[in-house]
């Protein structure tokens, strides 16, 4: 490192260190002109380093004010181009010099203009609510001194706005004179120029990994699908919202404790008994009518609200997987002798015996009954048929909590412990009809084939000739008397199933006619129809067969081709092209509420015939009963396999064929799996252990410190490995052991940048390459980062990288930990919607809300759009169930996949508007213009208002009082002390006014929530808020993301010199319309990053 | 020069690992010095509610809560055996958990001690901490045995009719044991050959704690200047856990207290006579406080809905119904049998208290150093709000008893908290805690 040019304003004054382990407030220090200098030594670079040869500068100070002398400089000047500090030297254990040089800049404002004009206007004006025992907003000004440190720099520009703005002192208090004002003003612009001119120290860092990154990194090291996170505290978040952040970032020994568990408990997976036979479950389930030749004898019962299938119609078969290793079957247990049991809902206490799988598995419907349209479920010979599940609406005393409606759960008393698991479903779109709803217009005119009542009656199939293949009407006439009932269709070898609306009789006469047989044709004139439903029918002959509760009592079924361009074919059409979504589950049996958690995402069907869907996952990720094997009750330690065809907002779609399903686990591909054999891979089979074990454990720190690993850490964990193979001569313990250690030490749990020197240096490659991964990625770098970093070319294809990071399907992890830390997502996560108030809102529509955002910022990331998309977007990000929530059903057809709809709503595009930030920013049942306010300006405008003092009472939960929600936060603004901070907040939220707490338009709409913000411009409403903040204050917005992406990126807050450069040159980017990904690239690129 | 004290303490520990080591000596190490006085909890259990007699039939005196509020209550008749401790005990009123009146009423006692939204909840779990478990986490290091999870039926039942209150931290039931001389054996007569296992596992954590700061170390001097607080956390840290380690392995050696085990019958059992074995379970557990074997207990002395043994105890005690049945009777005869089960179980509770009351520690009795939690998940059958609730004990933590406490509406779970408090476990909250109870019998939240 050279001496700066601008030596004359460094004054850098030296001393010796000696003896290792001195931290900088064992320093020798002086005050010079009020800083606090610390001394340093200065050594030519030619000579070796010890302490005789450091220089010490002499250093002298005449006079008082801004003239001195010193020595040193001559001497510095003599040996420029020297270096100043001193490199580490090697380890060892002699005590050592420590490398430590802070340049320091002296300012034209001084310690005396200080202490004469600005210390006595600071006493006179604000000391009194400012001190250490008052202090108000959080601030004191007792402290400040004439040398800010680069955090009081923020606060000195707060006090220069404050006082700049008139907003401080408080008008009933003293107010500065204009003189003051000017001179207070002068010396706090002089200040802080200096400050700025200063440099930044940069000191290196040291990180740990985030609970998520943590996750990530073990999961990718060890190949290990299931997470061992939960017992680690929940990391801590910073002022700016993030939890990567290191000033917020403790370590606890309960921490450490939990690293310890984890990392046993990961390598117990991974590292497996290699000559012990792995045991294999695996059974497959098939449904369809009538498919068990040899059902189970006994009447099933599984509790309350359990809808078990006919025993015929499920046939449980064990399976053995072929597999390219030797394995045991498991057998699952049949036979059980229980005591306690349920007969329907009553307890039952008495030893009994049972014998037969189907004690063992059974085959369920769960969720509330009935289903607004046709039947949730039907088991027709191809297999069970399945309506989209319905979410319940989860209204204590309305509705029940046991799962969407209708889902079907296989409930099972076994499943492994431990490991992987597949679930296979073979399953299909079913060849469907479109039930119409009552009421729809009868099929008048077209082609028609009637069956009438007699024809049914002679033959339970009738043959009917279709000569024009398309879409087809079915209609249904019957007499006025005929009640309304269940009716089901039978064509061919596909099945539908619905009820007959009631009907209005004609006349008023014949409401009261006999319920005769139909005889002669008198009956057709006074027969009404009812339209049942819409098909696609091929030419030719077709089996048909119905039923209407008695199949006589119906007087004749008309099918009418429909003109392929009516309304009716048209939604058809429609109807016939939409895929439903698979999606799986795994559980335990409870009473109450559902513990079906996904498997993975929803699956959209494949066209063509009956396919596979596998979903896998590790089985103690899911919920598990935990009850001990020889448990007494019936109903004990149930768990549950759920499938489901996906509901996203209703719309009519076929319905979902399942023909079987199908579990495998644990699920091996290779044995000894391949987390083993990455330890002990085959090829080192009968090496010598110690070679091998040291070559084994060289690969794994490499990769587990994300870096070469030197020869003293490598020798270190061998050792670890040599003494537990000297105890017991176990390979696989002693490896275990040693990994023990690599995964609990720093060198793995911390992100580090090592830095020699306080002035900034580059990263070398390989924190580089963790830095990038570890933000783009949320996780360790690939083996591409790492080579690159190998071969020091990672700094020159930065750009490469960039893009092939940001297209790589990781960047997910980064757009979803980034957008829900800044945006605070977590506060949806937790606001408890007034479900009476808000039915729309329920908790499958809420968790795709949840996505909206961060799918919306990476669409704007990945497309490259211009910043002001984020405020105010002319389309959506939003998959079928957003969609929908937004009215903007008919916009899209993607299922749960979210795509970019335009629309044409005012109130919609951008952040500001999604319901997952307003209902967020709500209590769940009134809109919050404050939290709202609050979050914009923190959040879009990096405006952040001041903390809440302290002693500001929380508003009351229910005080007896009859004030409205609005009426409260007045009064709680009203207070003294609290009006100043809500100036700057409120205005932000009243146009969010508009809005209700579940997101939605109010009733009064937009009218009405004009604002004036704080900088003075006139809003009318959201949607003036919203082209204001794209327009006129991008430059802002722009700061706002790039500040928070800035944070993220680093783990750590910026330094007020940061802060003002990312303002300055953020704005170049300005020119191309702040595109996203450039704002990346920038972040990236800036010194922020990239030094050390 | 925290790393040099760091370094320092380091040096102690290892000197000391390979000798014995006297517990003075061994409490002197840290900041375990300042414990002196144990302060313990114990959550007791019991299903189904209480009687609460419908006024119509003329037999309040029977009902479990006193008639009068305050300080001034008297004993109904199905307390009246509490009454000789008067000034140790005190009832609580109109406490609930929010969540449980969301959730299936069968669910209380899942719940009880955990407050979690059973209803609702969080993927991939299904019920969170319990009570007992968190005075465990901070316990632990300074005795035998973190926690004594105690259930009339051993194992865990399950869901929605479990059969522990105790959850771990990551929500999962904690399996129960049932069987006096099994307890009594485990804590009192621990064998050797789990012993020497014991000892080994910590040795070899011990080993690997090692190693790792030996690692910690490399980098730390190829760390030089950078950032050095994180390091000096996680090198502190370390240290603490290598610490723990050395004394959970040191109290292997150190013998028990002698204690008199002459009144105990381990013979007793769930099938035998009730009074028999819950007495004999309450000895054990006042043996195991007064021997500072474990400081956190939680027994469930009965199960809801009709499970397991303890449903037909009020039948063997000539009650003529079971006691869930009568939990669901609204005849007078029914509500006043399900009162006499009430005396039955305060009887026994009276048998403990006595108990704890009896065993001295260096500043008081263990009943002035152990907080009692007695209560149920419903106030009479499924109706999970003013759940019956009595504290006993702790009067050197801070509680002042001796009255009938009542506010509607509290979250139990800020009684929880002013528990956790009144030990000095300074924790933010408990579960959906909103605070501690104000002006009630803890003086010290």
């Amino acid at each position: 490192m050279s001496l700066r040019s601008n030596l004359f304003h460094v004054v850098v004054i030296a001393c010796a260190l000696r003896g290792s382990r001195i931290s900088l407030a064992d320093l020798p220090r002086m005050t010079f002109y009020g800083y606090t200098c610390i001394c340093v030594g200065v050594r030519p670079s030619w000579l070796p380093m010890t302490f005789e040869n450091l220089f010490f500068p002499m250093i002298s100070l005449i006079s008082q004010k801004r003239i001195f002398q010193w020595a040193g400089v001559v001497t510095a000047a003599l040996v420029s181009g020297i270096t100043l500090g001193l490199a580490a030297t090697p380890g060892g254990d002699e005590p050592k010099p420590v490398p430590v040089a802070v340049p320091v800049a002296v300012v034209d404002s001084d310690e005396s203009d200080f202490q004469e004009q600005v210390q006595p206007l600071l006493q006179k004006y604000c000391t009194r609510c400012h001190n250490e025992d008052v202090t108000k907003s959080g601030v004191r000004v007792d402290q400040l001194t004439p040398n800010p440190t680069d955090r009081q720099l923020f606060l000195w520009q707060a006090i220069q706005k404050q006082v700049d703005d008139g907003a401080m002192p408080p008008h009933e208090e003293p107010q500065f004179t204009a003189a003051e004002k000017t001179s207070l003003n002068t010396w706090i612009s002089a200040a802080i120029a200096a400050g700025r001119a200063r440099d930044t120290k940069k000191n290196g860092s040291v990180r740990r990994l985030t609970v998520s990154q943590y996750r990530n990194t073990l999961k990718s090291l060890l190949g290990l699908e299931e997470d061992l996170t939960d017992p680690l505290p929940p990391d801590g978040t910073s002022k700016e919202g993030f939890s990567n952040q290191s000033q917020s970032m403790v370590l606890s020994p309960l921490q450490i404790e939990a690293y310890f568990d984890i990392a046993e408990k990961a390598i117990g997976l991974s590292l497996v008994e290699e000559d012990a036979l792995p045991v294999i479950q695996n059974f497959r389930m098939d449904l369809g009518t009538a498919i068990n030749p040899h059902p189970c004898p006994d009447n099933l019962v599984l509790g309350a609200n359990n809808f078990l299938l006919s025993n015929p119609d499920v046939l449980v078969t064990e399976l053995q997987p072929e597999k390219p290793f030797a394995y045991k079957s498991f057998s699952m247990r049949t036979e059980y002798e229980f005591i306690e049991g349920y007969v329907g809902n009553d307890t039952i206490r008495a030893w009994k015996k049972f014998n037969s799988i189907y004690h063992s598995v059974f085959a369920c419907m769960r969720g509330t009954p009935g289903y607004p349209k046709g039947q949730a479920f039907q088991v027709v010979p191809q297999g069970l048929l399945l309506r989209p599940a319905i979410p319940s609406p989860e209204i204590f005393g309305q509705s029940d909590t046991y799962g969407p409606m209708a889902n079907f759960k296989i409930s099972l008393r076994e499943l492994p412990d431990q490991g992987n698991f597949r679930v296979t479903v073979r399953a299909a779109r079913y060849d469907d009809a479109l039930l119409l709803e009552p009421g729809l217009p009868l099929a008048e005119p077209g082609p028609k084939v009637v069956v009438t009542a007699a024809q049914s009656a002679a033959s339970p199939d009738v043959t009917v000739t279709v000569t024009e293949a398309g879409i087809y009407q079915l209609d249904v006439y019957r007499l006025p008397a005929v009640a309304a009932g269940p009716f089901s269709v039978t064509m061919d070898d596909r099945q539908f199933a619905g009820a007959l609306p009631e009907i209005k009789p004609i006349a008023a006469g014949d409401a009261g006619k006999p319920d005769t047989p139909l005889v002669g044709d008198d009956a057709a004139a006074t027969a009404q129809g009812s339209a049942l439903l819409l098909l696609r029918l091929s030419a030719g002959e077709h089996k048909l067969t119905a039923r209407l509760g008695d199949p006589a009592r119906f007087h004749r079924l008309v099918l009418t081709r429909r003109d392929d361009e009516s309304e009716a074919a048209k939604r058809f059409r429609l109807f016939e092209q939409r895929i439903p979504s698979i999606g799986v589950y795994v559980g335990l049996r409870r009473d109450c509420g559902s513990t079906l958690t996904p498997v993975g995402q929803p699956r959209p069907i494949e066209p063509g015939g009956l396919q596979e869907y596998v979903f896998s996952g590790a089985i103690n990720d899911f919920p598990s009963p935990d009850v001990e094997k020889d448990n007494v009750n019936y109903l004990a330690g149930i768990r549950e396999i759920g499938v489901r065809s996906e509901y996203t907002d209703g719309r009519d779609m076929p319905r979902l064929l399942v023909r079987s399903v199908e579990f495998e686990g644990p699920y091996y591909e290779t044995w000894p799996p391949a987390s083993h054999q990455q330890i002990f891979p085959a090829s080192a089979a009968g090496q010598d252990p110690a070679m091998q074990a040291r070559a084994s454990l060289r690969s794994f720190m490499t990769r587990a410190y994300r870096r070469p690993v030197t020869a003293e850490e490598e020798e270190s964990v061998f050792a670890v490995w040599k003494n537990s193979y000297s105890v017991h001569g176990d390979r696989r313990q002693s490896m275990a052991d040693a990994m023990l250690v690599v995964l609990t030490s720093p060198q793995f749990l911390f992100l580090i940048e090592n830095s020699p020197s306080p002035e900034p240096e580059d990263l070398d490659p390989f924190e580089l390459a963790s830095k990038l991964s570890y933000f783009l990625w949320n996780g360790p770098p690939d083996a591409r980062l790492l080579e690159r970093a190998a071969a020091n070319t990672l700094h020159a294809s930065l750009d490469e990288e960039i893009d092939r990071m940001i297209r790589d399907p990781q960047f997910a992890q980064f757009v979803s930990e980034f957008t829900s830390q800044w945006l605070s997502l977590d506060k949806f996560d937790v606001v408890a919607i007034d479900a009476k108030r808000y039915p729309r809102l329920t908790r499958d529509t809420k968790t795709q809300l949840r996505q909206e955002p961060v799918q919306f910022l990476q669409y704007l990331i990945q497309q490259n759009l211009p910043l002001r998309n984020l405020v105010k977007s002319d389309f959506i990000v939003a998959n079928e169930v957003v969609a929908s929530y937004y009215n903007l059903a008919s916009g899209t057809e993607s299922g749960f996949r979210f795509v970019a709809i335009p629309h044409a709503q005012e109130n919609l595009g951008g952040v500001l508007t999604q319901a997952g930030i307003l209902a967020g920013l709500s209590d769940g049942r009134e809109s919050n213009p404050i939290k709202r306010g609050a979050w914009v300006a923190r959040k879009i405008v990096a405006e952040p208002p001041d903390d809440p003092p302290p002693n500001v009472p929380q508003l009351p939960q229910d005080d007896g009082s009859q004030l409205t929600l609005r009426e409260k936060l007045e009064r709680h603004r009203d207070q003294p002390g609290c009006a100043k901070c809500h100036a700057g907040i409120d205005p932000w939220g009243l146009p969010f006014e508009a809005f209700d707490a579940s997101g939605q338009l109010k009733a009064a709409g937009i009218a009405a929530t004009g604002s004036t913000l704080p900088d003075g411009a006139q809003v009318n409403d959201m949607n003036g808020l919203k082209a204001y903040l794209a327009t006129e204050r991008i430059d802002q917005v722009a700061f706002s993301f790039m500040k928070h992406l800035a944070c993220y990126a680093i783990g750590r807050s910026l330094t007020y010199n940061e802060f003002q450069s990312l303002r300055e040159q953020g704005k170049t980017l300005r020119s191309n319309d702040y595109r996203m990904h450039d704002m990346l690239r920038f972040v990236i690129k800036s010194d922020m990053f990239l030094k050390k | 020069m925290v790393s040099s004290i760091r370094l320092d303490r380091r040096a102690v520990l290892k000197g000391l690992a390979g000798v014995s080591l006297s517990l003075p000596l061994l409490e002197a190490m840290g900041k375990e010095v300042a414990e002196k006085t144990p302060r313990r909890f114990c959550a007791m259990y019991t299903a189904n509610g209480m009687s609460l007699p419908n006024p119509s039939h003329g037999i309040d005196d029977w009902s479990w809560f006193p008639k009068q509020e305050g300080r001034d209550f008297e004993f109904g008749k199905s307390t009246e055996p509490l009454s000789p401790f008067r000034e140790k005990v005190s009832f609580l009123g109109g406490l609930h958990h929010p969540n449980g009146t969301k959730a299936d009423p069968h669910l209380c006692s899942d719940m009880w001690l955990t407050g979690a939204p059973l209803h609702n909840p969080k993927p991939g779990t299904f019920n969170s901490v319990a009570l007992d478990q968190v005075v465990a986490q901070h316990t632990k290091q300074y005795c035998r045995q973190p926690s004594l999870v105690l259930s009339i039926d051993a194992g865990v039942g399950f869901l929605s009719r479990t059969g522990t209150i105790s959850y771990n931290l990551e929500g999962k039931p904690i399996p129960a044991e049932n069987n006096p001389r099994r307890v009594f054996d485990r804590l009192f007569r621990g064998d050797r050959s789990s012993l020497a296992l014991q000892r080994e596992q910590l040795k070899r954590r011990i080993k690997l704690v090692d190693a790792v700061l030996d690692n910690a170390k490399l980098l730390e001097k190829q760390l030089g200047q950078s950032d050095r607080e994180k390091m000096d956390q996680y090198l502190t840290s370390l240290d603490e856990i290598e610490a723990r380690l050395i004394a959970s392995e040191k109290w292997i050696d150190i013998p028990l207290k002698a204690q008199d085990f002459s009144h105990l019958n381990l013979e007793a059992n769930s099938e035998g006579e009730p009074h028999e074995y819950y007495r004999n379970m309450f000895d054990l557990i006042a043996l195991a406080f007064d021997a500072d074997i474990t400081r956190s207990v939680a027994f469930m002395l009965n199960r809801e809905d009709g499970m397991g043994v303890s449903d037909t105890f009020p039948v063997k005690l000539g009650l003529n119904r079971t006691h869930h049945s009568l939990s669901h009777a609204d005849d007078k005869d029914g509500q006043l049998a399900f009162a006499k089960y009430d005396l039955f179980l305060s009887q026994q509770l009276a048998h403990f208290l006595g108990q704890l009351q009896q065993y001295q520690d260096v500043d008081g009795s263990v009943l002035d150093n152990t907080i009692v939690l007695f209560g149920s998940g419903a106030s009479t059958t499924h109706n999970p709000t003013n759940l019956p609730t009595l504290i006993a004990g702790g009067s050197n933590m801070g509680l002042q008893h001796g009255t009938h406490w009542r506010k509607p509406n509290t979250p139990l779970s800020n009684l929880y908290l002013s528990i956790l408090h009144s030990m000095k476990i300074e924790e933010n909250s408990f579960s959906d805690s909103t605070g501690v109870l104000q002006d009630s019998i803890f003086t010290k939240v």
